[in-house]
């Protein structure tokens, strides 16, 4: 101490730096020199994650599309091939799962969409000011709901409902294959319905609060209502923006098990066109997510279904990644016309 | 004439477009309560003090399906060991995307595409991933020994079902975190550049203490992620309701039901609800109020942390 109180005091008459100063300087251009190295590996094994993903998912799920090939997909009968695979049996068709997922989350994106617009347009726009708190954070706790509960009260309340009041008497005469009994493609759509809207609804209130005033303003000054403005002016312009919280939504629907698993019924039955409308949403699904965590547990013993299994968890995969290379291409798209060139530099 | 009713048509439009936005509003903020107050309804004669200090029973009968002790101590393990494993990296990443990385790099490219793909990446992928992975032989430390004449490791335990909720969550603590870093003002790393500091020694001693409740922010919002999460668990930790050990607590156990198989308040809930193999709807929607009280408190946390970080910020 007493040497460094010296240097301190000699320092400013030799014009040079202190000892403490020198001190302090040669111990951090040394972590000046290590760290970027340190935190930028830490930043590129971050971004590089997804690979090692992609590669042991798929080099898992070789066998099965080896074997297969395209007729993985195009075929049908999941649920009889399963019991067959304990017996030594080798030929999986997950078709009705995908058509499982695909209704499930398309029918979930339409009721969603409609609805988490209203949501999004009153957030923005007509909300009064004392109400705006409150309800992003009513929003946020439904964004916050662990997908299990979704599942429980969906299987409690909507389930019990739809068996109770929908399902008609005499479903058994339309419908031979199955019993129906209120698990089913409605009550999935439901609840992925609520599970979905607060993506969407937050993505959503975001692009059309981003449209600049400006063009707002100019429509009211034509004479336009408030209404007209948001339907003609605002709507269009954040339009690439919804487009993307569609999507994120889209990717969160179709990768949703647990809740699915828990509402739909876990049959692998293709809904059935010839049944009627009513009758198709009161039919059973499984969906590709969901197939996975029902029989991902002592199944996996078996080499076959493990691949098969390793199969759908590919096409999930693939999926999802395409799903967010096209929301990527939007939020592109909608920060382009936004005329932000790049909100990262600024 | 005709442009006079046409005017009164789009007044009537616009009225009912308003109410429909605010009938699309009620209706979601209504849904959103019930299922809280449906589950405190449900799930409050459930929850009493035997409920929450005694063990699940692997048993078919409702009356005998145990409490919830081991499965909040399993989700505070895979909780505090998931985010604990992954603050360095994560902390790291958003340091260096915030305050090193140029933009126009086609490295910085790749590793923000690779960080959004990962966060659209659905649970269950990551679970399959982790089974994948942890049942490599290589991996056995993690958890014990497999069936398959020991080769393969059995690759479910807590130990592996942290390190895969881990990587699920990273990618969005990192994005909460770079934004906090990048909210603090530049004026606060110039006046620090000024004095003489170097950069790193300026983001260590003022930027990171300026953006601590932000990533304070991130932290929180991770942990709620990882309680709430059933996929991952159901495949990774086993589907077993019970322990590696019924006494966790003592030290000798601590490796053994690390390394052992067990369940979270999420699995619980799933293997308990009428749709699972225990079928006792009453234990389930106990498990699911005090999860869901875990989960809000941690989510309204985060938005506090938040509106502090962003008024300090300002």
């Amino acid at each position: 101490m007493p040497v460094h109180a010296e240097a301190a005091v000699l320092a400013p008459l030799s014009g040079g730096p202190t000892a403490i100063d020198l001190k302090e300087r040669v111990r951090s251009t040394a972590s000046d020199r290590f760290m970027p190295y340190l935190l930028g590996a830490a930043a590129i094994f971050s971004g590089l994650i997804v690979t090692l993903l992609v590669f042991f998912v798929v080099q898992k799920a070789w066998p099965v599309f080896h074997a297969e090939g395209l007729r993985f997909i195009t075929a049908g009968g999941w649920d009889t091939q399963l019991e067959d695979a304990w017996n030594g049996s080798a030929f999986f068709g997950v078709r009705a799962l995908i058509a499982g997922s695909a209704f499930s989350t398309l029918g979930a994106l339409l009721v969603s969409f409609v609805l988490g617009l209203g949501c999004a347009i009153f957030l923005a726009e007509l909300a009064p000011a004392w109400l705006r708190r409150p309800f992003e954070t009513i929003v946020q706790l439904l964004a916050g709901i662990p997908s299990v509960v979704f599942g429980l009260v969906g299987l409690m309340v909507v389930v019990t409902f739809i068996a109770d009041h929908m399902v008609p008497g005499n479903s058994g005469d339309v419908v031979t294959e199955i019993p129906i009994g209120g698990a089913c493609l409605l009550a999935a759509i439901v609840v992925l319905t609520f599970m979905i809207l607060p993506f969407f609804v937050t993505v959503a209130t975001d692009s059309l609060r981003a449209v600049p005033r400006s063009y707002v303003d100019g429509g009211l000054a034509l004479g336009m209502t408030r209404w007209r403005t948001i339907m003609r002016i605002q709507l269009p312009t954040a339009a690439p923006g919804l487009i993307a919280g569609l999507v994120l939504a889209a990717a969160r629907g179709i990768g949703e098990a647990i809740a699915i698993s828990m509402v739909a019924g876990a049959i692998a039955f293709m809904p059935n066109f010839a049944h009627g409308p009513l009758y198709m949403l009161l039919e059973p699904i499984r969906s590709m997510a969901s197939a996975i965590v029902e029989n991902g547990g002592e199944a996996m013993d078996v080499p076959s279904i493990a691949a098969a299994l390793f199969g759908l968890a590919t096409l999930l995969l693939a999926f999802s990644i395409t799903l967010s290379m096209i929301a990527r291409w939007a939020f592109g798209l909608f920060s382009r016309r936004m005329g932000v060139v790049s909100d990262r530099n600024l | 004439m005709e442009s006079i009713t046409k005017q009164g048509n789009r007044r009537i439009g616009s009225s009912i477009g308003i109410a429909l936005c605010w009938a699309a509003s009620i209706a979601v903020a209504a849904v959103c309560l019930f299922i809280i107050g449906y589950l405190v309804f449900q799930g409050w004669h459930a929850i009493n003090w035997h409920f929450l200090s005694s063990d699940p029973v692997a048993s078919l009968s409702e009356e005998s399906a145990g409490g919830v002790r081991t499965p909040m101590v399993g989700t505070a393990i895979l909780v505090l060991f998931s985010i604990v494993l992954i603050l360095p990296v994560a902390i790291g990443a958003a340091v260096y995307l915030a305050e090193y990385m140029d933009e126009r790099w086609w490295i910085t490219r790749i590793v923000r595409i690779g960080l959004e793909t990962l966060a659209s990446v659905p649970s269950v992928v990551f679970g399959m991933f982790g089974l994948a992975v942890f049942t490599v032989g290589f991996f056995k430390f993690l958890s014990s020994s497999g069936t398959e004449g020991g080769s393969m490791a059995f690759g479910r335990s807590f130990l592996v079902a942290s390190i895969v909720m881990g990587v699920h969550i990273l990618p969005f603590v990192i994005k909460v975190a770079e934004e906090a870093i990048r909210s603090i003002p530049k004026s606060l790393r110039q006046g620090a550049l000024a004095l003489g500091m170097t950069k790193w020694r300026t983001i260590r001693k003022v930027v990171l203490p300026a953006a601590a409740p932000g990533i304070a922010t991130a932290v929180v919002l991770g942990m709620g992620l990882a309680a709430g999460d059933t996929a991952i668990v159901w495949l990774t930790l086993g589907g077993t309701m019970t322990m590696a050990s019924d006494a966790w607590w003592r030290v000798s156990n601590w490796l053994p039901v690390l390394r052992g198989a067990g369940s979270t308040l999420t699995t619980f809930i799933y293997f308990n609800s009428p749709a699972g193999d225990g079928n006792s709807p009453g234990a389930a929607f106990g498990a699911a109020l005090v999860l869901i009280v875990l989960v809000l408190v941690l989510n309204l946390t985060a938005q506090l942390l938040f509106r502090r970080g962003s008024k300090a910020g300002s």
